[in-house]
């Protein structure tokens, strides 16, 4: 854990100097029929961080990152994106500007092969030899991928289907990652090696939205972090001064 | 970039070799067996796998189930009929009414999916039941246009390098279908692989997911559509020639879309190859193997029009039920299976 401590240390200093904001969400509102669930949220992914969000379950982060990814529609507030509003964008064409989503509980393609799934994230794209550049990337981030490249997507397991949903958004080449809790159901080996390539990938410069109800592993790992209660945020700050916030260590890290 | 991008495409999968030659070396067998009819029926069957072809894209490969298909091959079958019938004014050739009952057909699709493509599996499957009534009862009481319950008649055999095809020349105009079908399942195998089809395929898989590959999947799910009652509109066309008549609306009822239905789930959903299978199995039955049965015992005296029990097309619905039950319960997958998961 020693390298993750100096990790979070020298990275809250670099997010702090010459911060731009990647991503821009100011006081959105949100819901599912009568139901509000999102109340006037606001917060900024700056270019080069991971932001963690986490929250109790059903909080609304993963209505946080629909609302993000264009697929739910807001009732209210702004979101910008690379200093542009995208809000009322529909989602594929987010996606084609590179905020791409890793959605909650994988979804990879069951009866797709684990080549033809990471094929589908390049989708949106027509530069052969970025494509070709990528997925080497992808395999040498997941090596196990490789191995497993002509395998059906749904015979994979729950961790390697997690590496496969993240391999699948690299191939999108995105400008910010946002991942709806990687950890969920997996083993907790896989997990550290989920973390590990999330913060390799951020070390060449992916800015990272991630969401986790792990609170501990997500603040560790993270530049900063947002908590959110019944759809508002109740804390915003850097995050090793989270995870020794006392309102933290009582709800979420469970001391 | 990996293997399977840089391979070039083979033509038509070895399956799909395997059944177009069986199918283009039928008609030799008439030759050794004079008393069987083959290229005649057979040209029925292509006309079906057609059709079953177009519903598998909607089907099979975008995973939306579609109950009337065979509306839109009655719009094929009347646009064909309204442009070449001789009572009418436009008159054009066989090959430019196909084509046009074609781009008709598409534009319906278009139509009826744009406002209906939003609802979830089982009420999208009520509105194309819905449709495929409608259209029978349109053209049924469009009797000004449609003629009602008459069908529009004659309508133009094919015709190619000047020869017209008439009913001496069954193998002719049977190879001439056969070369359309090879055609279309060229080009049905290209769409497979085609940045459509992937984007079809990841809409069946996971909505959700494929929106989060850039894919809409509205859209997506209308090109289906189109593409789809576009070749079942084809079909009708082709059907419509070959009978020299649209036939009556009714000719294009609930049955018809049941047995698309059924061909492209007992040749094995999603599978081309598995399609025409199903297709040769489900029609060739109806119109190949029961009548042939049914004229042998005739022959020799043992089968007789006044006795139902004996005419062996009296089973049609029995076998189809017997084959869909025994489908279900050993290869549920159908004929031909495509790679399936093993835990999702
Ligand atoms: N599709 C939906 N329809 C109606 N309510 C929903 C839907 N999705 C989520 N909710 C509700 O919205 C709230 C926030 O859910 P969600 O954003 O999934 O929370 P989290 O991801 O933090 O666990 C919950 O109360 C949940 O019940
Ligand atoms: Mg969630």
């Amino acid at each position: 854990m020693s390298a993750a401590t100096t990790f979070t240390n020298t990275a809250s200093t670099s997010a702090n100097t010459g911060a731009t904001p990647l991503l821009e969400i100011k006081g959105i509102v949100a819901g599912y029929g009568r139901v509000e669930v999102l109340h006037q949220i606001s917060l900024t992914v700056n270019q080069g961080e991971i932001v963690s969000l986490i929250g109790g379950n059903g909080a609304g982060k993963s209505t946080t990152l629909m609302c993000i990814s264009g697929i739910l529609a807001l009732r209210g507030g702004e979101i910008h994106f690379a200093q542009q509003r995208i809000d009322g964008t529909r989602a594929d064409k987010l996606v084609a500007r590179g905020l791409v989503q890793v959605p909650e509980g994988r979804r990879i393609f069951p009866r797709m092969t684990v080549l033809e799934n990471l094929m589908m994230g390049a989708y949106c794209r027509n530069d052969r030899a970025g494509i070709a550049a990528d997925l080497e990337k992808v395999y040498a981030l997941f090596d196990i991928l490789k191995l497993r490249s002509t395998q059906l997507g749904g015979t994979l397991s729950g961790g390697e289907q997690q590496m496969l949903a993240i391999g699948r958004a690299i191939m999108s080449k995105p400008q910010l990652l946002m991942m709806d809790e990687p950890s969920m159901g997996i083993a907790p080996l896989l997990v550290t090696k989920i973390f590990e390539a999330v913060r390799a990938l951020n070390q060449e410069g992916l800015t990272i939205l991630l969401v986790e109800q792990n609170a501990r592993a997500a603040l560790r790992l993270s530049h900063r972090g947002y908590v959110l209660e019944t759809g508002r945020v109740v804390l915003a700050d850097e995050s090793k001064r989270l995870l020794v916030d006392p309102r933290v260590l009582e709800s979420y890290l469970g001391e | 970039m990996s293997a399977e991008h840089t391979q070039r495409l083979a033509p038509f999968s070895r399956g799909q070799c395997i059944v177009l030659g069986c199918l283009a070396a039928a008609p030799l067998l008439e030759r050794v067996i004079p008393s069987l009819q083959l290229s005649s029926p057979l040209r029925t069957v292509i006309v079906f796998a057609i059709m079953a072809l177009g519903l598998n894209i909607v089907v099979g490969w975008t995973g939306l189930l579609n109950l009337g298909i065979a509306a839109f091959a009655a719009i094929g079958a009347y646009t064909f009929g309204i442009l070449t019938c001789e009572t009418y004014p436009f008159q054009v050739g066989f090959w430019w009414g196909i084509l046009l009952a074609g781009i008709v057909g598409a534009f319906a699709g278009w139509l009826l999916g744009a406002p209906t493509l939003r609802l979830r599996g089982d009420y999208l499957a009520i509105v194309t039941l819905g449709f495929g009534e409608i259209v029978q009862d349109g053209l049924k009481n469009l009797e000004v246009i449609t003629k009602g319950t008459q069908g529009i008649n004659p309508l133009p055999a094919p015709s190619f390098f000047g020869t017209v095809l008439t009913s001496e020349n069954n193998v002719q105009w049977f190879y001439l279908y056969l070369a359309i079908l090879v055609v279309i399942v060229w080009l049905m195998r290209n769409l497979e692989f085609s940045r459509l089809g992937r984007q079809w395929f990841a809409v069946r898989e996971d909505e959700l997911a494929a929106r989060c590959m850039a894919i809409c999947p509205d859209k997506t799910k209308l090109k289906a559509f189109a593409a789809g009652a576009a070749m079942a509109a084809l079909s009708g066309a082709l059907g419509a020639s070959l009978l020299s008549s649209t036939g009556e609306p009714s000719n294009y009822d609930f049955q018809i879309s049941i047995l698309a239905l059924c061909i492209v789930i007992v040749g094995g959903i999603g599978s081309i190859t598995g399609v025409l299978l199903g297709a040769i199995v489900m029609v060739g039955l109806n119109v190949v193997v029961l009548p042939n049965i049914a004229e042998s015992l005739q022959r020799n005296g043992i089968g007789s029009t006044s006795n139902v029990f004996s005419a062996p097309n009296n089973y049609k619905f029995l076998i189809f039920g017997l084959a869909l039950v025994l489908m279900m319960r050993y290869r549920p997958d159908g004929l031909i299976q495509t790679k399936k998961a093993v835990r999702s």
